[in-house]
């Protein structure tokens, strides 16, 4: 699955969209799959040691005026950083922490007739624009970085939510009646049985989610918290370019750079037998 | 003064949203048109070659992961302000899907039916144009449709590189934060791109019963 992202795992229910496929359609050749291991995980870090090291070179041959120091020193980008890093962090953990009960509940056999208004709704919520519902949060609950995470876990709590409904949902109901069959409780089936098959879609949930927070937390300027977007909003308005591309390549580095980490523990957290 | 309530608010600004509206819907039709001919040459090129796909892949999916603000911020100091910079910045968030399905599709064609043509003497254009393409639509349309889905919100995100559209209504209101008027332009802008965002959906379904081949339908 070199190729997971948020849409792989948009639409992992409705019919004719191809969830997963694609990882099926270039494993033809054996002879390659080395090559493409390697090329697999070594590709991302080697693309983004260039990125930032190209970067580096080229701000340090700049003549830095005043205004472009302020914002383009050591002590103030790893500032940005760090703020970053907690938004999405924080709330993508408050997702998790949600969302994934949430979703084992829906998928209950008491909540049968609550899971496809649950997804109906979350479907129709997709339609909201992140920009939007974390500007009205931001409006009713004050500006500073409890509301920006309040609008993040609001956007991001969908795709949790959705897959993890999806993927034990998708689990083979014969195991799960033979594991009931052999004396296991509802609760040891879910935990021994169901969880663990469901594991890969609510992982790959987790991680759609992480990325839509690392990329929606660059918003997060405009609501009084000062992540990389600031740095990118900054390069925009005082019109310094170096301040924008060292922001927008920075923001985008990370948000690379943490995906290619969650696919990383993707794939040790994945049970072997699947 | 009395703040004013979202009717009236609605009432006063119906011409302004509406223009913006269709500000929008132009931005994202031109973006999707542009990404509907890109995607799908690319596709053909990685479902053609072996050696493409993993990095024609790759690359689309890396730009979908670029963070929204960067990546119309990039797109400034080569353009400059404007439509432009929104226009590219929202054909590459839109590449992924198209793409992607457009590959899956072509690969779910059955290869009989093609060797079947072939063997009746059928060119290799007009076998791609009358049977491989046809049959592999449907699938294409669904990953136009998920392109679509996500460039509508993204795009709100392009007034701040002066785009045209509602995300105009919502910047206005943030600058306006704090006064009564403020909640009013936030939701006047986000609920307007809700409405798009549908219009364009139902728009989808239409077109996928219009434009899926008889015999598949």
């Amino acid at each position: 699955m070199t190729t997971s992202t948020p849409t792989e795992t948009t639409e992992p229910q409705t019919g004719p969209e191809p969830a997963e496929d694609t990882a099926d359609v270039g494993a033809t050749a054996v002879r390659r799959t080395r090559r493409k291991l390697v090329l697999r995980w070594m590709g991302m870090p080697a693309l983004l040691a260039l990125a930032f090291g190209a970067l580096y070179l080229w701000v340090s041959g700049q003549e830095l005026d005043s205004i472009e120091k302020r914002t383009l020193n050591a002590s103030a980008l790893t500032q940005r950083v760090i703020e970053h890093l907690q938004l999405a962090a924080v709330s993508t953990l408050i997702v998790i922490v949600i969302a994934i009960p949430l979703g084992i509940l829906a998928t209950r056999r008491s909540a049968r007739y609550v899971a496809p208004v649950l997804l109906a709704l979350g479907n129709l919520g997709q339609a909201i624009p992140s920009f939007g519902l974390i500007t009205i949060v931001v409006l009713l609950a004050g500006v500073g970085f409890k509301s920006v995470v309040f609008g993040l876990v609001a956007y991001s709590a969908l795709p949790i939510l959705r897959n993890t409904m999806v993927g034990l949902q998708q689990v083979d109901q014969t195991l799960v009646k033979s594991a009931r069959g052999m004396g296991m409780s509802p609760m040891k089936t879910l935990l021994r049985v169901e969880l663990p098959l469901a594991v890969p879609v609510v992982l790959a949930g987790v991680r759609t989610a992480l990325i839509l927070n690392v990329g929606t937390a660059t918003l997060a300027t405009f609501f009084g918290v000062k992540a990389l977007g600031y740095v990118i909003f900054q390069g925009i308005q005082l019109d310094r370019t170096p301040v924008l591309i060292v922001g927008a390549v920075m923001a985008s580095g990370l948000a690379l750079l943490v995906d290619y980490l969650a696919g990383v523990v993707e794939e040790l957290l994945t049970p072997r037998g699947l | 003064m009395k703040p004013m309530d979202f009717y009236e608010y609605l009432k006063y600004n119906a011409e302004p949203l509406f223009d913006e509206a269709v500000g929008h819907v132009r931005l994202v039709a031109i973006s999707i048109g542009i990404a509907l001919v890109v995607g799908c040459a690319l596709g053909v090129l990685a479902h053609r070659s072996a050696r493409t796909r993993p990095v024609i892949l790759a690359v689309s999916s890396t730009l979908l992961t670029i963070p929204s603000l960067a990546l119309f911020a990039l797109a400034i100091p080569l353009l400059g302000l404007g439509t432009p910079p929104a226009v590219v910045a929202l054909v590459l968030y839109a590449l992924l899907p198209i793409v992607r399905n457009t590959v899956v599709g072509l690969a779910s064609v059955d290869q009989n039916v093609l060797r079947a043509a072939r063997g009746m003497g059928i060119g290799s254009w007009r076998r791609f144009a009358r049977i491989e393409l046809p049959l592999a639509w449907p699938v294409v349309l669904a990953g136009v449709r998920v392109s679509t889905q996500i460039v509508v919100g993204i795009a709100a995100i392009g007034a701040l590189v002066n785009g045209p559209g509602l995300g105009n209504e919502i910047f206005r209101g943030l600058r306006s934060l704090g006064s009564p008027f403020a909640l009013n332009f936030v939701l006047g802008g986000t609920l307007g791109i809700v409405v798009v965002a549908l219009l364009f959906d139902a728009m989808f379904i239409l077109l996928r019963r219009f434009t899926t081949a008889r015999g598949i339908r």
